[in-house]
């Protein structure tokens, strides 16, 4: 089959790139909108929300910082914080490495910046599902560039907009909203139940905590919690049927 | 100082995204990493949300009988779980807020 088609080019596996992102920016331009407005909210400067988008440029981490800020949370607990919730992209990353690794540098930085949950879902499906190509790094760079622009450009709208919306409205509830489309389907074993409700569970215990540390106590805790019930659901099933091929 | 730690942040996740992709890591990760790391939207997430829907923001206090973002997230999960879709799911949580304080 690959020897029937050319190898796409570099414009066709970034148009390609950018044609599977699109869809996913219906759920993403209402998220940068909310962040716009909440980061005002939350004291910032429109300047600050904007960039935070560019620098940080994660969702979730984002309204992080911007709550802990506000709440006058010591640095390095924002620091911290950001960076637990952070964590999840090196999975991405080493996925994605076998793809990318052969590179120059100067394109390792530019899809490593651009390597988000959204790019990362289209585009490592393009390179699994083949066909092989020289150029198909450009897909990622498409689907990372769309999400890129998207962010930044609903992030602006939210900051010029936000303080011409009504609290009455609500908006900021769009945030959890957003949190429970990806984390109820998410939950597939007994293990990710147990993380969720052991997190659900340290996020309210601990809210006396100083520092609004019970995030990075409840995220923590939530994944020692479903990392236990993983380890011990494979070591008890070690001379059963492991489909993952691996018990160890 | 609020620059400051924007650039750390902003460092710090650049290396995550980064840190595979630059040959420093020979081997890859040990797989109790990558069994534990795959916990963490999960987690983070629901260790965000739950406070969010739960603690009243006037009183500190937690909230559930006569509270319309429990019943507001209650259906937004329902949606999510059927649906699977991120803006069935958004949509309908925010007109169930709305109802619900339209309502009380």
């Amino acid at each position: 089959m690959p020897e029937i088609h050319a190898h796409r080019q570099p414009a066709a596996e970034f148009w390609l790139g950018v044609r599977h992102e699109l869809p996913l920016q219906l759920g993403v331009i209402p998220f940068g909108l909310v962040f716009g407005i909440l980061g005002l909210a939350s004291g910032l400067t429109g300047l600050q929300t904007i960039l935070l988008s560019s620098i940080l440029f994660g969702g979730a981490s984002q309204v992080v910082f911007a709550q802990l800020w506000a709440a006058g949370v010591p640095p390095l607990v924002v620091g911290g914080s950001v960076g637990v919730v952070n964590l999840r992209h090196v999975l991405y990353s080493a996925s994605m490495a076998q793809y990318l690794r052969h590179l120059p540098l100067r394109w390792r930085i530019l899809l490593g910046y651009l390597l988000t949950d959204e790019a990362y879902a289209v585009s490592i499906k393009r390179f699994r599902d083949g066909p092989d190509s020289p150029h198909q790094h450009c897909h990622l760079l498409g689907s990372g560039v769309t999400l890129w622009v998207a962010w930044q450009a609903s992030t602006v709208i939210g900051v010029i907009a936000g303080t011409t919306i009504p609290d009455s409205w609500s908006l900021s509830f769009a945030i959890p909203l957003t949190f429970i489309a990806v984390v109820a389907p998410s939950i597939r074993r007994r293990a990710d139940l147990v993380a969720c409700v052991v997190a659900a569970a340290l996020s309210l215990i601990c809210q006396p905590l100083p520092w609004k540390s019970w995030i990075i106590v409840a995220a923590c805790g939530g994944i020692a919690a479903g990392w236990l019930t993983h380890y011990h659901a494979q070591t008890r099933g070690k001379f059963t049927v492991d489909k993952n091929g691996g018990t160890s | 100082m609020i620059w400051l730690v924007m650039i750390f942040g902003g460092t710090f996740t650049f290396c995550t995204r980064f840190v595979m992709l630059s040959g420093w890591v020979a081997h890859g990760l040990p797989k109790w990493l990558i069994d534990a790391l795959a916990f963490v939207p999960i987690a983070v997430l629901t260790a965000i949300l739950v406070p969010a829907v739960l603690i009243d923001p006037a009183t500190q206090q937690i909230i559930v009988i006569g509270n319309a973002r429990v019943v507001a997230a209650v259906v937004a999960t329902i949606m999510a779980l059927l649906t699977r879709n991120v803006i069935a799911t958004i949509s309908s949580g925010l007109a169930t807020l709305w109802f619900v304080q339209w309502w009380l």
